[in-house]
């Protein structure tokens, strides 16, 4: 009897008209998303449309004819120097090289943060803080004028080696935030069956932490697949042009077309946005490195 | 039995454990290498004359400086680098804080929504200055359309060539890309905060906007204040947005203290002079970094505690 006069909660009463309440919440998400997606949809429409659509004004909204013919202009031109996938090439040895390098790397590093705390080890994790905070085009003064002395520029290895350590960091975070996350149990299990502690991080912690090892690789990958100063500055040979130095030098010239332009940015921006959003939520970890927890 | 108490001995024996060392070893060696040095002789030459080969090197000792505290376009780097910081710190991270609140509530297409808010971020810089100076093209962008349904106005804007328009156009820009990674960090605090402490608030008679202002706040201060100064620098740094899109341009409008650099060294090839002003960038870095350790150790000691 009393289960039936127990007043009704309000929000039930109210719930016919609750969504209306929601209405200011689901135009801000709208907006939000037209802001965010807006951009990339016009890119996008630009590559597909033909060109004479881009170049009048008003420009139409909505798709009116589609073509593909821009990829065949940007893949298949006479001057290699000059092709899209010339530069996306470059690219991919530039970013693998620099991936190889920074994975080894960090994963020393990460181990050596990730066990108990030693001397010196804030000191360490300054160091690494103040290298992911510098700004690049601070010091790309005086690596220039060194590489320049060494002969070492126009070369994909060295820029490799440089783009490696700015990106060290951040990928040492990423990874320690990972190695943390693996019980201690496990680690002293292995240590009592008489590993040494290098092959208990090699036969152990590795295998464990594969997915945030791949979380690492695509931080590395793309931070030198889209770094465009040092790229700019150390390459100047036409043929071994990255894409991001391929892609600044079309912006330069005026008489680009539009299509062209974009269908490069589009190939461009592809894996990247494929990849990241793959593992994003290991990134946003290690970025914040800190700042979320507890 | 004797493994483990070799484990033992090692773990907390008076001897010195040498592997994080070695470890560490090869890290600080490489990041010396490309770093530290480079830092140094960019401390060297900035008491130095090196206008890149053209003449011999000479010491000049404070000249540089002296150049630097007198050039009214090294100040005018500094205002406009402070603009930018503080415009994009507002903009992402206030956005961002939007972004989150809106993506913790529960609706439907609330997964769709939050991977079109995560698309920004993982563009890179080069197509990103691509897409807005097409969109903000003064003669076929789309911005113009939209513009005059809203204003008034007989004219297409001139956008980044407007030396009033320019900066905020940038400073948008740099938000629009920014935004997303503020949001998921701010998010994934949100929802680490326990739902008893909102159905606490809401059986003590909380309204929405208190049960916001006196739990959610106060949770998501610290990480705000972080991620302010994390923008900071992230802004400071920016290079390629700003240089690809403006050039510094329209009247030095948007020329940032790495912008000044860059052009210092290799439009006028004045590589001390350049040096010069990358080591006020220095100082500007290392103080906002200290500050970011500060707050960070500062929150993990309240996190513990």
């Amino acid at each position: 009897m009393t289960t039936l006069t127990t007043p009704v909660p309000a929000r039930t009463l109210a719930s016919p008209f609750h969504w209306v309440r929601r209405i200011p919440m689901y135009i801000l998400v709208l907006l939000f998303c037209i802001a965010t997606a807006f951009p990339v949809y016009w890119m996008t429409l630009s590559v597909f449309q033909p060109i004479e659509y881009s170049l009048t004004y008003p420009p139409p909204l909505f798709p009116q004819a589609i073509s593909f013919d821009v990829f065949q202009e940007i893949f298949s031109g006479q001057d290699t120097a000059q092709r899209v996938d010339v530069w996306i090439f470059n690219s991919i040895i530039l970013a693998s090289m620099t991936t190889v390098i920074c994975l080894g790397l960090s994963i020393l590093g990460a181990f050596a943060l990730s066990g108990k705390r030693w001397r010196g080890q804030g000191m360490f994790g300054l160091l690494l803080l103040m290298t992911q905070m510098l700004p690049e085009a601070l010091i790309v003064i005086p690596l220039y004028a060194t590489i320049d002395k060494l002969k070492m520029k126009d070369s994909l290895l060295t820029l490799a080696l440089v783009d490696t350590a700015f990106v060290l960091p951040i990928c040492i975070w990423i990874l320690k935030n990972v190695f943390d996350t693996i019980p201690n149990e496990i680690r002293d299990a292995a240590l009592v069956d008489g590993c040494n502690r290098m092959k208990m991080l090699w036969k152990i912690m590795l295998p464990i932490s594969a997915p945030g090892l791949v979380a690492v690789g695509v931080v590395a990958f793309f931070h030198a697949w889209n770094e465009y100063l040092f790229a700019a500055s150390l390459i100047g040979n036409r043929h071994l042009y990255t894409a991001s130095v391929g892609l600044g030098s079309m912006i330069s010239m005026i008489d680009t077309p539009i299509d062209k332009l974009m269908a490069g940015g589009l190939m461009f921006s592809i894996f990247p946005v494929i990849f990241y959003l793959m593992v994003q939520r290991y990134i946003v970890a290690g970025l914040s490195a800190g700042a979320v927890k507890g | 039995m004797a493994a483990q108490a070799a484990i033992n001995k090692s773990a907390s024996g008076r001897r010195r454990d040498y592997l994080p060392y070695m470890l560490a070893l090869p890290i600080i060696l490489y990041e010396t290498i490309f770093i530290l040095i480079p830092i140094v002789q960019q401390l060297v030459s900035s008491f130095t004359s090196d206008m890149f080969g053209i003449s011999a090197v000479k010491w000049v000792g404070l000249a540089n400086y002296d150049r630097m505290l007198s050039d009214k376009y090294f100040w005018n780097s500094m205002r406009v680098t402070l603009s930018f910081m503080g415009g994009t710190v507002i903009v992402a991270v206030g956005a961002g804080l939007i972004a989150a609140l809106l993506m913790n509530q529960n609706f439907r297409g609330r997964s769709v929504a939050r991977a079109i808010m995560t698309l920004p971020w993982a563009f890179p810089d080069l197509p990103t200055v691509l897409i807005f100076m097409w969109i903000f093209n003064p003669s076929f962008g789309v911005m113009n359309l939209f513009v005059r349904w809203i204003l008034p106005i007989e004219q297409n804007p001139k956008w980044m060539m407007d030396i009033n328009l320019a900066l905020p156009l940038v400073i948008m820009i740099a938000a629009w890309k920014a935004f997303p990674f503020y949001g998921l960090v701010t998010l994934s605090v949100l929802q680490s905060i326990p739902s008893e402490l909102y159905e606490a608030a809401k059986v003590d008679g909380a309204t929405r906007l208190q049960s916001f202002r006196y739990v959610t706040l106060p949770e998501i201060i610290p990480t705000l204040m972080l991620m302010g100064v994390l923008a900071c620098i992230f802004a400071f740094r920016q290079f390629a947005l700003i240089f690809l899109f403006t050039g510094g341009g329209p009247a030095r409008t948007t020329e940032t203290l790495v912008v000044a650099v860059y052009k210092a060294a290799f439009n006028s090839f004045d590589f001390s002079y350049g040096a010069t002003i990358g080591m006020a960038g220095f100082v500007a870095v290392f103080a906002i970094t200290l500050l970011f350790a500060y707050l960070q150790r500062r929150q993990e000691a309240e996190a513990a505690s």
